[in-house]
């Protein structure tokens, strides 16, 4: 669905390249993790994979960035943006600023996209539900804690259906409930058919969500695996992403000699359950 | 929160289209300013911008609102113009080269009651039509909704910028920095504030206009609205009238010379 081959990519007036020989794949109707430390490029990746770069930035650009089967630098922003939704990540920037109310902030796209007023309505008001926002459907967007205005920000773009949906550290803001809800959307949407690029520090959602998770590090993606293979990669120290904490008791019951080097290190309160238990049944 | 004088209130004049009220506000300018009889915008107010006014649950908003504009106004109006005007002769009352003159307050009035027909109008215009509801009407009329968005952005981002800049110096403050004494002391220490702000205001530009182009802003199909504009052939008919009346008003006497 997604599929970046040799970008390399340096913003206008910039001396280095911020991103250079990157490879990603992400399948359709899956959700892909990506995980890097503050100022690895995870914004600017984001960017490129909806097609604002380089149509809305400018800077060079070389290598292919192909989704849904499209050549993103080859047409309109209008173009790719029908297909790929970005949520940015700052929500108070996302809020249009032209919208009174919530319901009409959500709409927006919808308005920009000429859809039916019965359908809009439709729309919106099943998106509000799915996101638990029906409460402030009719409050202003800016009279809305950071973490209420997040999940508008989330709905105002889920509610476009765009075949491929990109979240730059869309739950930020959200306590841990807000968060898990909104893990729960993203999976929902996937079932059916949706795929998403999620980019996250909450690694134990990650791994409970993602299909696959990607690091961005030294200026491209250094690691690309299953959930389970990447968080319990010793590198990722080097690369400034941290584990799960299961992954790093794990670690400590090896260097006490509590868990012998062959068992797998456990990356989820699951696995780790299991393997702690095995090992006390074995002394 | 957000900058706008809207009263919230049901009522007729609340759900008229929001065009109506915009064509009303625009031919009570022009008669008011092609008729030059001071009774003329007496009557308005009088006949139109009081009932209305009453109609929309306004009176009392409308009254203080009007007054805090008007009267330094109206003050300076008749002490300047009662009291010097050129052509006055006929003297109520003198102070030594200050004359109070009949010709002066005439002219007073003439000026003055045009000026408060217009600020009542306005200030009617604002409190009972919503600027989101007046940009939907205007965008559906064939308006830019680039410029639309401009509006509405302006009247709303001003005050979430004005909150940014009081978290500035609240955070500032909290650092120890002093905002008293002097204004030019208190400009000095506010200075190096202006920074982050700017800084934050471009990096904001960039960011919006990125997620508003995500959202489709600049796409060539033709806009639909979550809201409808409300909207009957009377007020349709009544506009027509209306502008009739506004060409009237000027034609009229241009062409019979009578007033
Ligand atoms: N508009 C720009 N012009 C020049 N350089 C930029 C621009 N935006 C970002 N950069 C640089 O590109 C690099 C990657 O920035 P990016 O915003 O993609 O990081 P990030 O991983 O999203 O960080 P964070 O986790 O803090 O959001 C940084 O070194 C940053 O300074
Ligand atoms: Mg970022």
């Amino acid at each position: 669905m997604i599929s970046l081959t040799d970008v390399s990519y340096a913003y206008p007036d910039a001396e280095a390249l911020t991103l250079e020989h990157v490879d990603l794949e992400v399948e359709r109707g899956s959700i892909a993790g990506i995980v890097g430390a503050s100022g690895a490029g995870k914004t600017t990746l984001a960017k490129i994979i909806a097609g604002f770069i380089p149509h809305a930035d400018g800077g060079e650009l070389s290598g292919t960035v192909r989704v849904d089967g499209r050549d993103l630098s080859t047409g309109s922003l209008v173009d790719a943006v029908s297909v790929v939704g970005l949520v940015i990540q700052n929500p108070f920037n996302q809020i249009s600023g032209a919208k009174y109310t919530v319901r009409e902030e959500i709409a927006f796209g919808l308005e920009n996209f000429g859809t039916p007023r019965d359908e809009m309505q439709r729309r919106v008001d099943e998106v509000a539900a799915l996101l638990r926002i029906e409460h402030l459907l009719d409050r202003s967007p800016y009279a809305l804690s950071g973490g209420q205005q997040q999940l508008v920000a989330i709905a105002s773009m889920i509610v476009l259906r765009t075949p491929v949906i990109v979240m730059d550290e869309p739950t930020a803001q959200l306590d841990p409930a807000g968060t898990r809800m909104v893990f729960d959307v993203l999976s929902a949407l996937r079932e059916t058919g949706i795929t998403i690029v999620i980019f996250e520090h909450k690694l134990e959602l990650l791994q409970q969500h993602a299909d696959r998770l990607h690091v961005v590090a030294d200026r491209s993606i250094v690691l690309s695996g299953a959930p389970d293979d990447v968080l319990a990669d010793d590198r990722l120290a080097q690369w400034a992403v941290g584990t799960t904490r299961y992954v790093t008791a794990g670690r400590l019951a090896r260097e006490r000699g509590l868990l012998p080097p062959e068992v797998p290190l456990p990356v989820s309160f699951e696995q780790a359950e299991r393997v702690f238990d095995r090992e006390r049944s074995v002394r | 929160m957000t900058s706008t004088l809207y009263l919230d209130r049901r009522s007729p004049v609340h759900r008229l289209n929001p065009v109506t009220k915009l064509v009303a506000m625009l031919t009570i300018v022009v008669i008011v300013f092609a008729v030059p009889l001071w009774w003329v915008a007496g009557l308005i107010v009088v006949g139109v911008v009081v009932p209305a006014a009453v109609v929309a649950h306004c009176g009392g908003r409308l009254l203080s609102l009007s007054l805090k504009l008007l009267l330094p106004i109206i003050v300076v109006l008749v002490l300047v113009q009662g009291l010097t005007f050129p052509g006055g002769k006929t003297v109520l009352a003198e102070w030594g080269v200050l004359a109070l003159t009949t010709e002066g307050l005439l002219f007073a009035l003439g000026i003055g009651s045009r000026i408060v027909c217009l600020v009542l109008t306005s200030v009617l215009f604002v409190l009972t039509t919503h600027p989101g509801d007046l940009m939907g009407a205007l965008t559906e009329r064939g308006m830019s909704p680039k410029f639309s968005y401009i509006i509405s952005s302006t009247l709303q981002l001003i005050p979430a910028f004005r909150d940014r800049a009081d978290g500035i110096l609240l955070a500032q403050q909290a650092r120890g920095l002093a905002v008293k004494g002097s204004p030019l002391a208190r400009v000095k220490v506010m200075m190096p504030l202006l920074g982050p702000l700017v800084l934050g205001m471009f990096t904001d530009v960039e960011e919006r206009s990125t997620a508003m182009e995500a959202r489709g802003f600049g796409s060539a199909a033709r806009r639909t609205a979550l809201i409808p504009v409300p909207d009957s052939t009377a007020q349709r008919v009544s506009r027509w009238l209306m502008l009739v009346l506004a060409v009237a008003a000027i034609v009229v006497p241009i062409v019979f010379g009578v007033l």
